[in-house]
């Protein structure tokens, strides 16, 4: 059967980052095509190319043979492109009919009214298409996840959708709505819709899928068939082989006494049941997909989500209550969001470095700015971090050095365990290694690290042992020669 | 799937607390206290009065309940409510034309919120902000037309529109029963009401669908500019006089009936009905307070108190 829409040589680039490099793909009436990467691979972009929130900076697009161009969702929309988000685009207090019709309602007899009669008997004709009982009259915020999803497909079916992209589909869902999500989506293929499914779930790619591709740091790896394929095939390929100087490690960790250990860990944001443990002068991986949980970890160990059994303790003290707590033991976190969680990004370079470490520094509560300013100049120094001055507001310094600001607040702090949640997310080569090399100076002197990261490939080349998270929980641990990016994906993807 | 309906029904017929709105249940216990305290609160003229009362309070929390759903706020409410009255009453006295300083009084209210839209639209300066500001200017130029002085050379014809019938209606009642239900049709039955929701609930997707966003976020602020300068043909003349001060801290008022009537200042959750009991509320508390001798001074903190409560029988709501 001919492509309905057709991909070549898609290229997208970002500061520092070839997002999407000449990549080509196609898409048939009445399939679903399982496109498949690792975090950061570009599916992402890929969706976003084709629903028109970004332009190609390169390659073609081709609709039923005929080259066309995207410049905005509108034109998206012409060609009968939808694209599901996995954060939903819905009114919370509007009517499902209200959604379905967002900006498209029908007119009613004095310009500007509503003729909700009519748009209630459309939606209801939309939703019985689908077999979908819900009343129109429902607001959606009352709605659960898959049923909110059901509208956003009718919402696309609305718009006579042609080609429905949906980011994994199924990641909020039980596995009942899972079931009806299915059912919908084989209605869809035997009316001709043709889907593009974005999935890390292994066993739905191989149930629903009838044709894979993979992506890999930016660049198309191949096509596979669900019927000739195996599971371990397609991990081969989302790794590929990369190496990476990055990660050049000069030394060999000597683990000493357990600084951190977790037992039993229950959040209240769905962690459960979370053991690890992290031993001073040694760099420990927390793995695991987007979702998975890493960070959660992370905040219910250091204080900042309440956590509702098990226990955390730091140096064989119990570790009970706020990050305050956390803080006097010596324990420390560099937050995955540097902008809204690490940095008041108004204010100097040097009062973000000082504002962990001002109690350490000031037990008498009286600041001398004098001190303060050369702790932190020294600190400026020894993180090199890049600015023409300590007075100028951290918001204008690059990622790299603002992560270095993060780390710099924590290291006035004299913590001895440091749990990094992705520290080189956005960051340039250049500064990434710099952090490393500054990860290792930390491990070298003592230090206990837990890194949460989604590149495997800094995972496997920087951690002397490895926790694999998945769905909440740990679903495995790695150490020594078993660390290896196959074995990583494996525990961090359902059913393999 | 349609076990969801279901369920709300059973909801329904097992738990009445949790199908009455607090602020229906604060209305009652209001007027039956009141009710008790004073034997003249629930004569008829008393809460004819009450309704007279509440009429410009209901005609600024109105568009209120929609720059709030906006997630947005009007600060400037009452100051331009006391410009408006003041423009009015100016007029007045110069023109001696009532035609004239009504659409001026109009044209006034319909300028600020039209100013006040546009830089919280076009250069995205936080609502609050930015009304902040034109309240401290509506304030500051109605004291310098009047001099700081009330304007009283305003006529006799002017006090008609508060005290004047209509069919045996009171002037004011019409004006609110139109306005609500004119704002009733504004929010449930055009386009415009549609976008007020999703501009709260999510700007985004309503770009997404093509909408003019900024068209219709610039227009709430406009229909609220519009309807204080309707509610100052009310205050000139309630008091037959411009009064520089006449309105002052009525934003509060407003903010608090649209709180208290289950409005909330996130995604877009509102509520018009809620919005008149909310008005009902304060005005029953207010002229019950009155009746009872208790010096205004203390109202406002009673209002005050009115919210809390209000705030604290919605989670025990959410909560049960």
């Amino acid at each position: 059967m001919k492509p309905i829409l057709e991909l070549k040589n898609i290229s997208k680039n970002f500061p520092g980052i070839k997002a999407l490099d000449q990549v080509s793909f196609s898409i048939i009436p009445g399939e679903v095509h399982m496109l498949l990467g690792e975090n950061g691979a570009g599916k992402s972009t890929l969706m976003k190319i084709l629903c028109g929130a970004y332009q190609a900076d390169a390659g073609e697009l081709y609709y039923q043979g005929e080259q066309i161009e995207i410049h905005s969702p509108s034109d998206a929309k012409k060609f009968g492109i939808a694209v599901i988000f996995q954060e939903f685009s819905l009114v919370p207090y509007l009517n499902i009919a209200q959604n379905i019709f967002l900006g498209r309602e029908f007119s009613g007899w004095i310009p500007g009214t509503i003729d909700h009669s009519k748009m209630h008997a459309e939606a209801r004709r939309l939703l019985d298409s689908l077999s979908v009982e819900y009343d129109t009259y429902t607001l959606v915020h009352t709605l659960g996840v898959a049923q909110q999803q059901m509208v956003e497909i009718a919402k696309a079916l609305s718009q006579n959708a042609k080609i429905l992209v949906m980011d994994e589909p199924t990641a909020a869902l039980s596995d009942r709505e899972t079931t009806l999500l299915f059912e919908m989506i084989h209605k869809l293929k035997a009316q001709g819709v043709a889907i593009v499914y974005i999935s890390h779930r292994m066993a739905e790619v191989f149930s629903m899928g009838d044709r894979i591709s993979v992506l890999r740091d930016g660049q198309y790896v191949g096509s596979a068939d669900p019927q000739k394929t195996t599971p371990d095939e397609l991990v081969q390929m989302m790794v590929g082989r990369t190496v990476d100087m990055v990660y050049q490690k000069n030394f060999i960790s000597k683990p000493g006494a357990i600084a951190l250990r977790v037992e039993n860990l229950c959040s209240s944001n769905g962690i459960r049941d979370i053991h690890l443990e992290v031993r001073c002068g040694e760099i420990v991986g927390l793995a695991g997909l987007v979702g998975s949980g890493r960070t959660e970890v992370a905040r219910a160990i250091f204080g900042a989500d309440p956590v509702t059994s098990g226990r955390v303790e730091v140096f064989g003290n119990n570790r009970v209550g706020e990050p305050f707590h956390s803080v006097e033991l010596g324990l420390s976190l560099i937050p995955e969001n540097r902008k809204s969680e690490g940095l008041a990004l108004i204010r100097t370079v040097e009062e973000n470095i000082v504002l962990a470490g001002l109690k350490k520094l000031f037990p008498s509560n009286w600041i001398r700015l004098s001190r303060s300013e050369q702790v932190a100049n020294d600190l400026i120094t020894r993180l090199r971090i890049a600015t023409p001055s300590g007075k100028r507001p951290a918001l204008v310094l690059s990622g790299g050095n603002q992560q270095k600001i993060v780390i710099g607040k924590w290291l006035s702090t004299e913590s001895k365990i440091f749990i990094f949640d992705e520290p080189t997310r956005g960051i340039d080569v250049g500064s990434k290694s710099e952090i490393f090399s500054l990860i290792y100076k930390l491990v070298q002197d003592g230090a206990a690290v837990l890194l949460i990261s989604s590149e495997l490939s800094e995972i496997v080349r920087v951690c002397d042992r490895v926790y694999v998270m998945r769905e909440g929980t740990i679903s495995g641990e790695l150490s020594g020669d078993l660390i290896n990016e196959a074995n990583v994906l494996k525990l961090g993807m359902a059913d393999v | 799937m349609s076990n969801m309906h279901i369920l709300s029904k059973n909801l329904g017929y097992r738990n009445y607390f949790q199908r009455i709105p607090g602020v229906a249940m604060m209305l009652l216990v209001g007027m039956i206290f009141f009710g008790i305290l004073s034997k003249d609160f629930l004569s008829v003229s008393n809460l004819t009065n009450i309704g007279l009362q509440s009429s410009i309070l209901l005609l600024i929390s109105l568009p209120m309940t929609l720059v709030i759903m906006t997630e947005g706020i009007d600060m400037s409410i009452g100051a331009l409510l006391t410009l408006c009255g003041v423009v009015m009453a100016y007029t007045l006295s110069v023109t001696h034309s009532l035609p004239i300083a009504i659409c001026l009084a109009m044209c006034c209210g319909l300028l600020i919120g039209l100013i006040n839209g546009s830089i919280i639209v076009y250069w995205k300066v936080p609502p609050f902000v930015v009304t902040l500001g034109t309240l401290g200017i509506c304030q500051s130029l109605a004291l310098v037309v009047t001099d700081g002085q009330s304007i009283t050379d305003v006529g006799e014809i002017v006090q008609l529109a508060y005290n004047g019938k209509v069919g045996g209606v009171a002037i004011p009642l019409i004006f609110s029963v139109i306005a609500y239900f004119v704002t009733y049709f504004l929010l449930y039955q055009t386009r415009f009401g549609i976008y007020v929701c999703a501009i709260g609930g999510n700007r985004e997707s309503l770009n997404l669908a093509g909408v003019r966003t900024n068209f219709y976020h610039l227009a709430v602020y406009a229909f609220s500019g519009l309807m204080a300068g309707v509610a100052s043909i009310l205050l000139t003349a309630r008091m037959s006089a411009g009064h520089p001060t006449a309105a002052i801290g009525m934003e509060f008022d407003a903010i608090a009936a649209v709180v208290v009537g289950g409005t909330s200042f996130e995604k877009g959750n509102g509520w018009l009905l809620g919005t008149l009991l909310g008005v009902l509320t304060v005005g029953v508390l207010r002229n019950g307070l009155n009746l009872l001798g208790v010096p205004s001074s203390v109202q406002v903190a009673s209002i005050g108190l009115l919210v809390l409560v209000a705030l604290l029988i919605d989670s025990m709501k959410m909560k049960s």
